[in-house]
């Protein structure tokens, strides 16, 4: 094996990428899955209530307002602007705290506050940013609530449905990136009989696999990383997401250059990837139904990946908690490094056979 | 052969059951041009397959420049170049990113493909994409490629095959100068007068088997016909006289025939090489 060969032909596909419409697919598609699944589920086009405010005598609900989570603040200098902003709906809601606001709430006196909205605001942003902002003045006035609120959580909690998705937006990405561009890859290079010419120059199959499947693993990469990053997905463990997204582009790549050594053309090697997708695919399941029994996923190679990365998402799950997930993950792709090589010594002989 | 770059002996291969080349063997010296002659499905790919490391033979030995295959495949693919009968270029790129693109993995960086291109007549067109290239341009880039590591032996399927005259002869005057660097060819054609004008020896195989070996020279003067054929006209109809050169007084005769008016045409009945292939074979190349 020669790495300058290998990086040769590296080279030559990723220069060559952008000219392929599959490689530009591949980029395109969890971007496009993501405004498609937060367009119908909500998160892309709601955006987090947005308040602004004008502190005229530097009140600490300014401060307080911008500790929350959930909520976007900006502080303006002068009233008019803010009423601008929030009849242009920059803004859902404005609120201008006089001078002495702090010490008249504190001493109890009534006071005055002008609270805007918006007249295209939606009306649940208007409801959070009223109370919040009542929350905020009792707490300044330091007088406890007349009833305290016990929440009472019923059923177990489970991430909402735009992160359950994210697995789904995943493996699209690990999947066409990391296997279908290096399978119909090789099937191309079968057709055009360009793998021919690469066999009789010194390069060696397996350098051509190595290549391909290099190619698969940096688009994967790099498509799932876009993935994660619109998707604002990046938790507090990334390693345990850069890990996850490695195994499954290794993962994927393999799969995909047994398809594209097996495959005799790309009809073939696409009925076979619609039809054995499902194989792949399925351990997504359990993260969109989470009441169907979540062992079914460990049964698929994708879950060993896919299932370190959601729970880092999902749950701030760090690497001590999933080691045993990925040190399974990378025993499949050991596993499957001699299966890639003999496929391909099969693919050399069948192309040194076939006639015409 | 002393100097031989190619040695092929008693190689076997089967496709099941099908005997595709059965107990071939021959050697091809450094600076030769072997013509390898057989109609399709006589066994020539899967001959040149198991010369270039492609194919493991099922029995028999072969070495190239003095290297055993199997087993010295990467060695022996360094020094030697493969025109396929078939375009496999990468259409998507240039001729001259293809070019560079294969040097590289025969381990040659920053390759100036202009002298590679001026000898192929596309010197102008390297920028090209090669998927705008007709045919017989794809070709001559193939032969171009075949070229880049300045290989000691070229193994060449039906180089000049459906291109038009003009690129034929240029990629010929290759062929011959690069045997006449010293690298050995294995040339492949079904045209029997490239075959006949270019080779030094040209072996023919049929079903598998390799029926004789010989310079042209030798099979034309050993299977063809020794005699002349004259066309003339007598009183005014036209007659063919054959005068075969073995006999005692052809001298005399054709001395006097050509004396005389009527004499249209003189034909020695030289055979041609398809001739003696279907002596051989007892089928035609285009069967």
């Amino acid at each position: 094996m020669s790495g300058s060969r290998i990086g040769t032909m590296l080279g030559r596909e990723l220069r060559i990428g952008p000219r392929s419409p599959l490689v530009l697919w591949a980029f395109v598609l969890p971007v496009v899955m993501t405004l498609l699944i937060r367009g119908v589920f909500g998160g892309l086009f709601a955006p987090e209530p947005r308040l602004g405010i004008v502190d005229e005598g530097d009140s600490v609900l300014t401060d307080r307002a911008r500790e929350l989570d959930g909520i976007s603040v900006s502080v303006y200098e002068a009233s008019d602007d803010l009423m601008a902003r929030v009849e242009a709906n920059d803004l859902d809601a404005g609120l201008v705290l006089p001078a002495d606001f702090d010490a008249t709430v504190t001493t109890g006196a009534p006071a005055d506050l002008e609270f805007f909205v918006g007249g295209e605001s939606l009306a649940s942003n208007r409801i959070i940013l009223a109370v919040t902002t009542l929350d905020l003045i009792r707490g300044i006035e330091g007088i406890a609530p007349p009833a305290e609120v016990e929440i009472v959580q019923l059923g177990e909690e489970t991430p909402d449905l735009t992160t359950r998705l994210l697995p789904l937006i995943v493996m699209y990405a690990v999947a066409v990136a990391g296997a279908f561009v290096p399978a119909a890859g090789l099937v191309e290079e079968k057709e055009r009989r360009t793998l021919d010419a690469l066999l009789v120059s010194p390069a060696s199959m397996n350098e051509v696999l190595t290549s391909k499947g290099a190619l698969g693993v940096i688009l994967s990469l790099a498509t799932a990383f876009v993935a994660l990053t619109i998707n604002g997905a990046w938790s507090n463990a990334p390693v345990v997401m850069v890990l996850g997204v490695l195994l499954g582009g290794v993962m994927m790549a393999e799969i995909g250059l047994m398809l594209g050594s097996w495959a005799r053309d790309a009809n073939t090697m696409f009925t076979a990837f619609k039809g054995g997708g499902i194989l792949i695919f399925f351990p997504v399941i359990i993260y969109m139904f989470p009441d169907l029994p979540q062992w079914i996923g460990r049964i698929g190679p994708s879950f060993y990946f896919l299932n370190p990365i959601f729970d880092a998402v999902a749950g701030n799950a760090g690497l001590g908690d999933v080691w045993g997930e990925l040190v399974i993950g990378l025993a499949i792709v050991l596993a499957l490094v001699p299966v890639v090589a003999m496929m391909g010594r099969r693919l050399e002989h069948t192309l040194a056979t076939r006639t015409g | 052969m002393p100097d031989a770059a190619i040695v092929a002996e008693d190689l076997r291969f089967a496709y099941g059951d099908r005997l595709a080349v059965d107990g071939v063997s021959f050697a091809v010296a450094r600076g030769e041009i072997f013509g390898f002659l057989g109609p399709n499905g006589a066994g020539k790919s899967t001959t040149i397959k198991m010369l270039t490391g492609q194919l493991d033979p099922d029995s028999g030995e072969v070495a190239v420049l003095g290297m055993r295959l199997p087993g010295d495949e990467a060695a022996i693919q360094g020094r030697i170049g493969v025109c396929f009968e078939e375009k496999n270029l990468y259409l998507n790129m240039s001729a001259n990113e293809n070019l560079r693109f294969f040097a590289r993995l025969f381990g040659i960086n920053g390759l100036d493909t202009r002298p590679l291109l001026e000898r192929v007549g596309l010197a102008d067109r390297g920028d090209e994409r090669v998927n705008g290239y007709s045919k017989g341009m794809q070709q001559r880039l193939m032969i171009a490629r075949t070229l880049l590591n300045e290989p000691d032996v070229l193994f060449l399927d039906e180089p000049t095959a459906g291109l038009d005259p003009v690129s034929a002869r240029a990629i010929r005057a290759i062929i011959q100068e690069e045997a006449a660097r010293g690298a050995a060819v294995f040339l492949t054609t079904h045209d029997m007068m490239e075959a006949d004008q270019l080779s030094d020896r040209v072996g023919f195989i049929n079903e598998g088997k390799l029926l004789v070996i010989d310079t042209p020279e030798n099979l034309k003067l050993e299977h063809g016909r020794r005699q002349v054929r004259v066309r003339q006209r007598k009183n005014g109809e036209i007659e063919d006289l054959v005068i075969p050169l073995d006999d005692s007084g052809a001298g005399d005769q054709l001395r006097s025939i050509v004396g005389e008016p009527g004499v249209m045409t003189i034909h020695t009945e030289e055979a041609t090489l398809e001739d003696i292939f279907v002596e051989f074979a007892g089928r035609g190349l285009d069967a």
